[in-house]
């Protein structure tokens, strides 16, 4: 066997290989999330890991226009794009191919997306993103839905200490609209916003103690909700408020210990978002385990709401990978050479993982420690045997 | 190279830390060394925060201090690293200026209180003679000698000016002298170094204080605690 080869072993950034237990640990994860969302009602699709470029990037995919690797297909001689979001290609499809489809429509998607650039805290510029969109609805119950059923399958995939922050990416927009801030004034105060710069803000001509009052909001749901409410918001902001308030509620009655909190605000991740939003924490992950929101197919930001109505929330799986505990040590046992394959099916049956010994060894229990066995099934018993 | 009957030689195992950072971990200050420290010590103890003897001690060769409360800890880094500090969630609250806050920007660090401390400006300064000839509106390209290539380098960008910039870490106000460049982008609270330099600001970038910065994602999952830790801070800054 050649020594390590440096050469061979480098990848370009952003891009890496997962080796045992975690190749394993991350396909076990995806699936249990995608039996939790088929329990209730998503079916899975499977859209392909390229399309045209013009398909994949119109409507809101143009906010992913960035971050997208394009390819030139030599077959039809046009410009092809990676998916860098999912979400994109679900949001097709419940448009073109499943329009007929009986509304509300209910999918679930896994597979792994590529991107321009990783994010600061997650340099990653390949990961398996899953999730679910519900098209078609514009209730309130379709939002906390969406809201329960992320939290139900992270805490079954065993992540604790879940937090959920629920943001109104529009209200920004919408209140700086309303106060007629554009250009130059538009971009710094909203930067500060994002920093959530209290000094810059709250020395905005005008608006500037709106902003603060804002700023003040975020923290624990119900606290924040009550400060919320007391807020003079313009006209526009004002639906945002009462959707927010009336998906506290449905979430709420549905799971009462949650941990939920509102961050009017935040922005971040949320490119094509049009309405209540979410982001998706667990105590003591470094980075978010996912998000979504409602958004709208075909629409775009900025212009009159049209389209169909979705909502629907993406999980990285690396992050939530991060988040679960370590599955527990798998029972693996050592054969050594000369088990005769068919008699040791039944451990198999029984939920051992077998590592069969291709030739005589000396010290059996020695090469079963060696190749990270636990256990040794001795010739001729009948039950493998810890290795001490 | 190795047969394959040799014997394998020991595999080094390079251990990469999980990205988490423990459950129920205490809360980490980070503060920046020098300067702004002087001016964070009285305000520190307004918060009621004493850290033990060794910080005060500046030939101690910690980094990492106890406090009076058991659930905080203080670590004294570079004020350049304080945002990193807090953006990967190694520390969960921070000081820094405004300054080194702008250079990096984190869409991870939230800065949600002005302390009013280590108050100044940052600016665009030349040599006194070149001032009078140069017209700052007729400039495509400027070469810049810096600490902050990235704040100085989006800030003529926004002006439609292409910035060169060289990264110094200290002495800027020699670089233009000795040719190394003609205006240099730096810190100026009373002029006094430009001055003794033969040195004049001929534009106004920003002002400058330091900040109470916080991880994001620590706000979201412990706002109460983070909270606490902000109002404190601002209350403090109200009495002073």
């Amino acid at each position: 066997m050649d020594s390590f080869l440096p050469e061979l072993a480098l990848l370009p950034a952003g891009l890496h290989d997962l080796l045992p237990p975690d190749a394993e640990r991350e396909a076990a994860l995806v699936e249990h999330a995608m039996g939790v969302f088929r329990a209730h009602g998503y079916d899975r699709v499977k859209p392909p890991l390229v399309e045209f470029e013009e398909s994949l990037l119109s409507g809101v995919g143009k906010a992913w226009s960035l971050q997208t690797f394009r390819l030139l297909d030599p077959e039809s001689q046009r410009m092809m794009g990676v998916r860098a979001d999912m979400t994109l290609q679900v949001a097709r499809l419940a448009v073109t191919r499943l329009l007929n489809a009986p509304r509300p429509l209910r999918l679930s998607y896994a597979g792994e997306v590529l991107r321009v650039g990783g994010a600061q805290l997650s340099p990653e510029r390949q990961f398996r993103q899953i999730g679910c969109e519900l098209i078609g609805s514009l209730d309130a119950a379709a939002d906390a839905e969406i809201i329960l059923l992320a939290a139900t399958a992270l805490t079954e995939l065993g992540v604790r200490g879940l937090s959920i922050d629920l943001n109104l990416p529009t209200i920004v927009p919408a209140i700086f609209a309303a106060y007629g801030i554009t250009g130059d004034d538009d971009r710094q105060l909203a930067a500060a916003l994002a920093h959530r710069d209290t000094a810059i803000a709250g020395a905005a001509p005008d608006i500037g103690p709106l902003l603060l009052a804002l700023l003040d909001v975020a923290g624990p749901a119900d606290a924040a909700i009550e400060k919320l409410s007391r807020i003079d918001l313009p006209a526009k902001a004002e639906s945002s408020r009462t959707r927010l308030i009336e998906t506290v509620r449905l979430i709420r009655r549905a799971a009462p210990d949650l941990k939920l909190t509102i961050d009017p605000l935040e922005r971040q991740g949320f490119e094509y978002q049009t309405g209540l939003s979410f982001t998706l924490f667990a105590r003591g992950a470094r980075r978010e385990l996912g998000r979504g929101g409602r958004y709208r197919i075909g629409g775009e930001r900025g212009t009159e709401l049209r389209g169909e109505p979705a909502v629907g929330f993406s999980l990285f799986a690396d992050a939530v990978l991060n988040a679960a505990p370590a599955s527990a040590a798998p029972r693996r046992a050592y054969l050594p050479f000369g088990h005769p394959p068919e008699s040791t099916r039944r451990l198999r049956t029984a939920g051992w993982i077998t590592v069969a010994g291709l030739s005589p060894v000396d010290d059996p229990v020695a090469e079963a420690k060696r190749l990270g066995c636990p256990h040794i099934l001795v010739v001729g018993s009948g039950e493998p045997t810890p290795v001490t | 190279m190795l047969a394959d009957n040799d014997k394998a030689p020991a595999r080094k195992h390079l251990i990469v830390s999980a990205q988490y950072v423990g459950f129920d971990e205490s809360i980490v200050l980070a503060v920046p060394k020098g300067r702004i420290l002087k001016e964070l010590r009285p305000l520190l103890d307004r918060v009621g925060l004493v850290p033990s003897a060794e910080f005060d001690d500046e030939n101690s060769r910690d980094l990492r201090f106890a406090t009076n409360l058991p659930g905080v800890e203080i670590i004294r880094v570079r004020s350049f690293d304080v945002p990193t500090f807090v953006a990967f969630g190694a520390a969960h609250l921070g000081v820094s200026g405004n300054d080194v806050l702008m250079e990096f920007d984190y869409p991870e660090v939230y800065s949600p209180l002005d302390l009013g401390i280590g108050r100044c400006r940052i600016s665009v300064a030349e040599q006194v003679d070149f001032s009078k000839t140069d017209d700052p509106s007729r400039w495509s390209h400027v070469r810049v000698a810096t600490k902050y290539p990235e704040l100085t380098r989006k800030h003529f960008a926004a002006r439609g000016v292409q910035a060169e910039c060289i990264k110094l870490n200290g002495a800027m106000e020699l670089a233009p002298s000795l040719g190394l460049c003609d205006r240099i982008v730096d810190l100026v609270s009373s002029g006094a170094t430009l001055k003794a330099n033969g040195l004049v600001e001929v534009e106004h970038i920003a002002d400058i204080t330091s900040r109470l910065i916080v991880n994001r994602t620590a706000l979201k999952t412990r706002s109460e605690e983070i909270s606490y830790w902000v109002e404190k801070f601002r209350e403090a800054c109200s009495a002073s």
